[in-house]
C-alpha cells in the first residue's frame, strides 16, 4: 500500500506539493514561534526574560519635586559611572549616554544647556538614538533659534566660548525647544564642571531574572548596586508601550495561529476532495476487484499521514532556521539559547500527520462512500 | 451458477424514475459464455454491475453459487468478488500511475490471494504484453490497455469474467484478440458474461440474450 501511495504522490505532483506546502506552513509557524519563545523558558538556572526598559539614572540626593519641575537634577555624579554601567555583565543595553544639564541665563533669557557624551552602543548593528555632537558645534532648540533669529552656520558665544550652530532643531513641544545641546566635555568646560554629569540615560536595558522577579525592580536594584550614588527612574510611558507592543504581538499570534491552522486544514481538505474526484475510476475499479473500505481509507489517510511526516520534517527545519536567524533579534538576552528543539521535532512528527489526517478525514469518507457503480457505469 | 431472480433496478432522480431492469430472470450455468446484447440505455451495464455485486437491485436476488450476494455484508461481497469475479470494462480503468505489471498485480493488494510477480508475468506473456510490463497506461495502445485489463481480471483465477463492452474502444484486430482471450478463459472452464451492442462475440457465445428497455426479449 505504501508503494501505491508513493507512486500516486509522484504521479500527481502538484496536488502533493500543495498539500505539503500547507503542512510546512503550519509546522513552520509553530516551530519558529516556539523555538524562539522557548529560549526564554529553557534556562532554568538563569531564567531570562527579554524585556527592554528605558532608564534615567540621576544623583541619589536629587530633590524629586524639583527634578520633576525642572526636568533635571541640581546634583551631579562622576562621569565615569557611565563606564561602570557599560562594563557590567548583569545588564544588557543598547544605548547609554551621559548628560549634563544646567539652567543658565543667556542673552537675557533662561535656557537649558545640555552636554551629551557620545553614546555607548553595545551592538554594532544599532544606530545612535541621541545626537552625536562634534566638538565646537551646538544644536539650538526651536524657541531659542526663532526668538534670536539663529540660523545654521551662525557662530554663537556661550559663556565665553564660540560655537558653530550645526543644526536648528524642529519644534518639539517640550522643554527641548529652550535647550542648547553641545558636546559633553565642552559643556562641562564652559560650566566649569569637568568630569561631572547629572544624568545617565540608558535605553533598551535588559536584565537577568529569576522566576517571579519583576524586571523593573531587578534593574533598579542592580543599577543602584553598581552606582550607589545613583537613583533609577523608569521612563514609564516607553516601558508600558513596549509591554503593550509585546502583549499585542502575543495577541496577534494567538489570533493568527488558529486562522493559519484553519486555512491550512481547509486547504488540505479541498486538495484531498479534488484528489478523490480525480481518482473516482481508480476507486471504482479497486472496489470491483475486492478492495474494502479499510484499504481505500488507508490509501487516502496513509497519503495524508505521509505528507504530514514529510511536512513536519521540512517544517521543523524551516521553522528552526527562521527562529535561529530572526530569534536573536527579538530575544536579545536569550539569543544564545535559541537552538533546535528536538522535543518540538517529536511533537511535530506526531501532530502534523494527525492534523493532516484529520483534515483529510471528510474526503476519505467521500472516497469510501462513493458508489463505484456510478463511475464504472460512466465508463 | 449465477441465478438472476426477478431483478429490477429503478434509478430515482428528482423529477422521475427510470426502470433500468424490469423483472429480469436469468440463469447462467457454470462454464457458459453468455452475450447480453442491447442498445445503449437498455440496461446491459446495470445488469452486469448487479451480477458483479457492485449495484444493489431495487428488487430481486442475485445468487452466485450458494450465495445470495446482496444479503451478504459489503466486506463479504468484496471478498467474493476478489476470489471469484474478474471485471473487464470498455474504458479499461487502469491505474494511471502504475505500470503494466503493477496494474496486473493490483488484485493481489486486496490481500485475499497469494499472488506473485511470476503469476503476473505469466499472464503478461500469454497476453503478448512482454516488453511492455514496465510501461504506464499512457504509453500503451488501446489494445495493450485492454489486454492489461484482461490480465488483471485473470490474475485471481476467477470463476467468472464480467466484461462490459470490452471491445468498444478497439479496432477489429484488437477486438478479435480480446474476445479470443475471453474465449480461451471460457474453454478452460470459466464463465463469461459479455455485454455489448456489437456482434463480434456472437461466434463464441453459448447463448445470446437480448435486452430491451430492461426486459429480456
Amino acid at each position: 500500500m505504501l508503494i501505491l501511495i508513493i507512486k500516486e504522490m509522484i504521479h500527481r505532483k502538484l496536488s502533493f506539493l500543495l498539500s505539503l506546502l500547507a503542512i510546512i506552513t503550519a509546522v513552520t509557524l509553530f516551530i519558529s514561534f516556539f523555538t524562539a519563545g522557548q529560549a526564554s523558558k529553557r534556562e532554568t538556572v538563569k531564567l531570562m526574560l527579554t524585556m527592554g526598559f528605558n532608564l534615567r539614572i540621576i544623583p541619589k540626593q536629587t530633590d524629586m519635586d524639583k527634578f520633576w519641575l525642572t526636568g533635571f537634577s541640581d546634583y551631579t555624579m562622576p562621569e565615569n559611572y557611565i563606564d561602570v554601567l557599560a562594563n557590567t555583565r548583569n545588564i544588557s543595553y543598547n544605548h547609554i549616554t551621559a548628560i549634563l544639564h544646567k539652567k543658565i541665563s543667556w542673552s537675557n533669557k533662561d535656557i537649558i544647556l545640555t552636554g551629551l557624551s557620545p553614546e555607548v552602543i553595545r551592538s554594532d548593528r544599532q544606530n545612535p538614538m541621541a545626537f552625536l555632537i562634534s566638538p565646537g558645534s551646538v544644536y539650538v532648540g526651536f524657541e531659542i533659534a526663532k526668538n534670536m533669529e539663529i540660523k545654521k552656520g551662525d557662530v554663537i558665544n556661550i559663556l565665553g566660548k564660540s560655537f558653530m550652530v550645526e543644526r536648528c532643531l524642529a519644534e518639539s513641544g517640550s522643554d527641548d525647544d529652550i535647550r542648547i545641546y553641545g558636546n559633553l566635555n565642552e559643556i562641562q568646560r564652559v560650566l566649569n564642571m569637568k568630569g561631572k554629569i547629572n544624568e545617565i540615560k540608558a535605553l533598551e536595558c535588559l536584565c537577568l531574572l529569576k522566576p517571579g522577579e519583576k524586571p523593573v525592580d531587578v534593574l533598579r536594584a542592580q543599577v543602584e548596586k553598581l552606582i550607589p550614588e545613583g537613583k533609577v527612574i523608569l521612563i514609564q510611558s516607553l516601558a508600558e508601550t513596549r509591554q503593550k507592543q509585546r502583549a499585542m504581538a502575543d495577541k496577534y499570534f494567538s489570533l493568527i495561529l488558529p486562522i493559519v491552522l484553519v486555512v491550512c486544514a481547509v486547504w488540505i481538505c479541498l486538495l484531498a476532495i479534488i484528489n478523490v474526484r480525480d481518482r473516482k475510476q481508480e476507486i471504482g475499479i479497486m472496489r470491483a476487484i475486492g478492495y474494502g473500505s479499510g484499504k481505500i481509507a488507508v490509501l487516502f489517510l496513509g497519503k495524508a499521514i505521509l505528507i504530514g511526516f514529510i511536512g513536519s520534517a521540512i517544517g521543523f527545519a524551516v521553522g528552526t532556521g527562521i527562529a535561529m536567524k530572526f530569534g536573536p533579534e527579538i530575544f536579545k538576552i536569550t539569543a544564545n539559547t535559541i537552538k533546535p528543539s528536538y522535543i518540538l521535532l517529536l511533537w511535530s512528527i506526531l501532530s502534523a500527520p494527525l492534523f493532516s489526517a484529520i483534515s483529510s478525514f471528510i474526503p476519505t469518507m467521500l472516497a469510501i462512500t462513493q458508489d463505484p457503480a456510478d463511475t464504472l457505469k460512466e465508463g | 451458477m449465477i441465478y438472476i431472480d426477478d431483478v429490477s433496478k429503478i434509478y430515482k432522480t428528482k423529477f422521475n424514475e427510470v426502470k433500468a431492469l424490469d423483472n429480469v430472470n436469468l440463469k447462467i450455468n457454470d462454464g457458459e459464455f453468455i452475450v447480453i446484447r442491447g442498445a445503449s440505455g437498455s440496461g446491459k451495464t446495470t445488469l452486469l454491475l448487479t451480477i458483479g455485486g457492485m449495484l444493489r437491485p431495487t428488487k430481486g436476488k442475485i445468487i452466485i453459487g450458494d450465495n445470495d450476494i446482496y444479503t451478504m455484508r459489503i466486506r463479504e461481497r468484496a471478498n467474493l468478488r476478489a476470489k471469484n469475479i474478474g471485471f473487464v470494462f470498455q474504458m479499461f480503468h487502469l491505474v494511471p500511475y502504475l505500470n503494466v505489471i503493477e496494474n496486473v498485480l493490483l488484485p493481489s493488494k486486496a490481500g485475499l490471494n497469494e499472488l506473485t510477480k511470476e503469476d503476473a508475468m505469466e499472464l503478461i506473456r500469454r497476453l503478448h504484453l512482454l516488453g511492455r510490463e514496465h510501461h504506464k497506461p499512457s504509453e500503451l495502445s488501446a489494445g495493450e490497455k485492454q489486454r492489461t485489463a484482461i490480465a488483471r481480471a485473470l490474475l485471481n483465477q476467477p470463476k467468472i469474467i464480467l466484461a462490459d463492452e470490452p471491445t468498444g474502444n478497439l479496432d477489429p484486430d484488437n477486438a478479435g484478440d480480446v474476445i479470443g482471450y475471453l474465449s480461451e478463459f471460457h474453454k478452460n472452464g470459466g464463465t463469461v458474461v459479455v455485454v455489448t451492442h456489437g456482434v463480434i462475440a456472437d461466434q463464441y457465445a453459448d447463448r445470446i440474450i437480448n435486452l430491451k428497455n430492461g426486459h429480456i426479449g
